[in-house]
């Protein structure tokens, strides 16, 4: 199985090939403005389709070694997946209220450990949903898959938790390695299988000065984001530096600085239509009253003005979620894939089509639960 | 898939370079397409693709790189790729066998001869079919809400077993005083009169079931049933009380809701619609701001009706004992004061307190029963939790 061993077999290692995003901002803006739109009128149902045509446009435009990549994923799997979720979930919630009561009449808020196995559901959700995500990218003809079970996964990811409370996140970095180690070791190019070199004393050594700090990004909060870019710019680097696929090599150049620019832009465009969206319902609120000449206190009530008011709050949420997508998940992808360069990629040059497709259970799990991971 | 050979010759280039996967390995293969009566994928004669065929790739594989594949112009279908590069799969090939056409003119050219390039597109039609389906399931959701989910709620109570919802209580208990620090207040000389006040009520309402009732310590003014026959009397509303029958209209009140088991059915009601607005916005635990917004506009104005019934349970029980049903009225006002500016009456959970009254007071007759408590009683219940403390 060991992979590895071939790349000796091509003695001139070739010079390592650039990852570039050649997608177009603009592109994915209307995109996203048509989606969030689009996502308001079905009540939230578009957003199946949505994140399909979101991954669809990152996917294709991230060309590794002069080949865009590909997602086949579709929006009636996650649909799909979304609804059968859903009924393992409503007969779960319904155990979960009768044990919750059962544990409430000993004592009070005893039933707080259940939390804890949706904290477990919510971590095989995870995996599950990257396992999904996978075997959905294909690149030459060839599809990712995963095997590995996501129920193993969750077990090791509460251990993992347990320490990282009872070290208060000191050892955040080797839960991080140790994951990612189970997660890449289950995953497949082919049949070329992954595997992770990162080590948490690596991550570690980087980031602990931001873990002795994050008391201080408390009582200081305009910090936080400063803290919160550089952190998340050191564990793309070393978590990407990590990974391998039998001889192919991934390395990123991404400057600790990098994002920045990006989590600021955010909280900009946040405030900024924080402060529209005030003057709005301001502006509302005292034309409402020159017209009806009602008092103040009684404007509460008045129905006509609650839905000026809901119109207004809608649009900000949509703005913002369109803000987010295009910073936070387009500008930080092109950043990051931008900056990366593969080794040895000469190893999967021929490489055979092995692994099936996997459902879209977990995506439905981390949308019926709200969990989000990579 | 009707125009020939000859027609492609005019019409543009006759074929050109391409890129394939085969869809059965990673490898990149120089290929010439040529458009006769289906694309015809030949391996570029010049280039020794076989020899590149490595340790690595099993001899299944291998053997099946074939000199040329024709793919029929129907199942043709395009596939996502970046700019500047035309990617196509085939219905009939390898699921993932891709053919990438980088020239202009042979892209042109291919695209023109493959009607159904671009079916799996989501085209406007795709759209409104997503938007009707949504408006679909959210009028089909709304309809459950109003008048489904109460019938089933209505009918699901009665076969809710007593010892379940005596658990349930139980478990609503323990919560109760662990939020209001938990004294309960049993000084003989009050508890007795407060037991005297509650038979009075059971008995002239007819009630059979248990109930368990207990003065808390704090100064909060307010009374609650749980299920399971427990009702709570605050200490904060019985010092804001001033006659016996105010406090007795609502512990009526609170019989009302016991007889009616309005907690049961609140709590199946509250569970089923949180659980499918939340489905609406695709959380089913229930968190947002407009899952809470739409929540409450739809369970207050049920629980308002149950209050209503509660309030109506009460004024009968006030009659026939032959009290003023209005004092409960009057101590409510004294509470809240008028609520008509403050709130916005949909999203209250209660009736306003003025309109309460008002129904009260409607329905008052002068007095023709004998006191509910005597004097020393009252003045016993008062100071239940211990003298000169609210």
């Amino acid at each position: 199985m060991n992979q590895a061993s071939f790349v000796p077999q091509h003695p001139p290692a070739l010079p390592p090939v650039p990852v570039a995003f050649s997608g177009n901002r603009g592109d994915f803006f209307r995109l996203a403005a048509r989606g969030a739109a689009l996502e308001l009128v079905t009540v939230g149902f578009y957003r199946f389709w949505l994140v399909t045509d979101i991954r669809r446009h990152l996917w294709s435009h991230t060309v590794v070694d002069g080949d865009a990549a590909e997602y086949t994923g579709r929006a009636k799997e996650l649909l799909i997946g979304f609804l059968f979720a859903l009924a393992i979930l409503v007969p779960i919630y319904l155990a979960y209220f009768l044990i919750s009561v059962e544990a409430e009449r000993y004592k009070a808020f005893a039933s707080f450990p259940l939390v804890v196995g949706f904290y477990a559901f919510g971590q095989f959700a995870i995996y599950r949903a990257r396992r999904y995500r996978l075997t959905r990218t294909v690149w030459r003809g060839v599809r990712f898959w995963m095997d590995g079970s996501g129920w193993a996964y969750a077990w090791r990811a509460m251990l993992w938790g347990l320490l990282a409370l009872l070290t208060l996140g000191l050892i955040f970095p080797w839960r991080e390695a140790a994951l990612e180690r189970y997660k890449m070791q289950h995953s497949y190019y082919g049949e070329l299988q992954g595997s992770f070199e990162g080590r948490g004393w690596e991550l570690f050594k980087r980031c602990w000065w931001l873990w002795l700090l994050s008391p201080v990004a408390i009582v200081l909060f305009p910090l936080a984001p400063f803290f919160y870019a550089e952190f998340k710019a050191r564990e793309w680097r070393w978590w990407l530096s990590g990974i391998r696929f039998g001889g192919v090599r991934v390395e990123s150049t991404l400057p600790r600085t990098a994002l920045y620019g990006l989590y600021w832009k955010v909280i900009g465009w946040f405030m900024l239509l924080s402060i529209v969206t005030g003057a709005y319902f301001g502006l509302c609120g005292f034309l409402f009253a020159k017209i009806s000449g009602a008092e103040p206190d009684t404007l509460t009530k008045s129905i006509p003005l609650l839905i000026l008011f809901g119109i207004g709050y809608l649009a900000m949420i949509l703005s913002l979620n369109v803000v987010m997508r295009l910073y936070l998940q387009r500008d930080v992808w092109a950043k990051v894939s931008g900056l990366l360069q593969v080794h040895g990629i000469e190893a999967a040059a021929n490489v055979a089509v092995r692994g099936d497709l996997a459902s879209a259970l977990g995506e439905g799990f981390a949308d019926g639960l709200d969990v989000a991971g990579f | 898939m009707d125009s020939t050979a000859a027609d492609a010759a005019v019409a543009g280039p006759g074929g050109g370079p391409a890129i394939y996967f085969d869809g059965l390995s990673s490898r990149r293969q120089e290929v010439v397409v040529a458009f006769k009566e289906a694309l015809e994928i030949t391996a570029d004669g010049l280039s020794p693709v076989s020899s590149q065929v490595s340790s690595q790739v099993s001899s299944s594989v291998s053997s099946q790189v074939s000199s040329s594949v024709s793919w029929a112009y129907s199942d043709i279908r395009r596939a996502d790729s970046g700019p500047g590069t035309l990617r196509v799969a085939c219905l009939s090939a390898p699921s993932l066998a891709r053919l990438e056409i980088r020239d202009a003119a042979v892209a042109a050219e291919l695209m023109s001869r493959c009607a159904l390039l671009g079916d799996n597109r989501l085209g406007g039609r795709g759209i409104a079919k997503i938007v009707g389906w949504s408006l679909a399931a959210t009028i089909s959701i709304v309809v459950v809400v109003l008048f489904a989910i109460p019938l089933a709620a209505d009918r699901l109570t009665p076969l809710v077993p007593e010892a379940f919802e005596q658990r349930l209580g139980d478990a609503a208990a323990v919560q109760l005083k662990t939020l209001f620090g938990g004294r309960v207040c049993d000084t003989a000389a009050g508890q007795a009169a407060f037991s005297k006040l509650i038979d009075t009520l059971r008995k002239s309402a007819d009630l059979d079931l248990l109930v368990q009732p207990t003065v808390l310590a704090t100064p909060i003014p307010n009374a609650l049933a749980l299920p399971g026959g427990r009702i709570y009397l605050l200490n904060g509303l019985l010092a804001k009380a001033e006659t016996p029958d105010e406090i007795a209209g609502v512990l009526a009140h609170e019989l009302g809701h016991l007889k009616h088991r309005d907690s049961m059915r609140e709590l199946i009601y509250n569970g089923g619609t949180s659980f499918l607005i939340g489905l609406l916005f695709g959380d089913v635990t229930g968190s947002s701001a407009v899952i809470f917004a739409s929540r409450s506009l739809v369970t207050s104005s049920y629980s308002r009706d149950a209050e209503q019934n509660a309030d109506t349970f009460s004024i009968d029980v006030m009659q026939r004992l032959g009290r003023s049903p209005k004092a409960m009225g009057e101590l409510l006002f004294r509470v809240t004061g008028k609520e008509g500016n403050r709130s916005l009456s949909i999203l209250a959970g209660h009736p306003l307190t003025e309109d309460r009254l008002k129904r009260m007071s409607e329905a008052d007759r002068p007095a023709s029963g004998s006191p509910l408590l005597t004097d020393t009683e009252w003045s016993a219940l008062k100071s239940i939790c211990g003298p000169g403390k609210s």
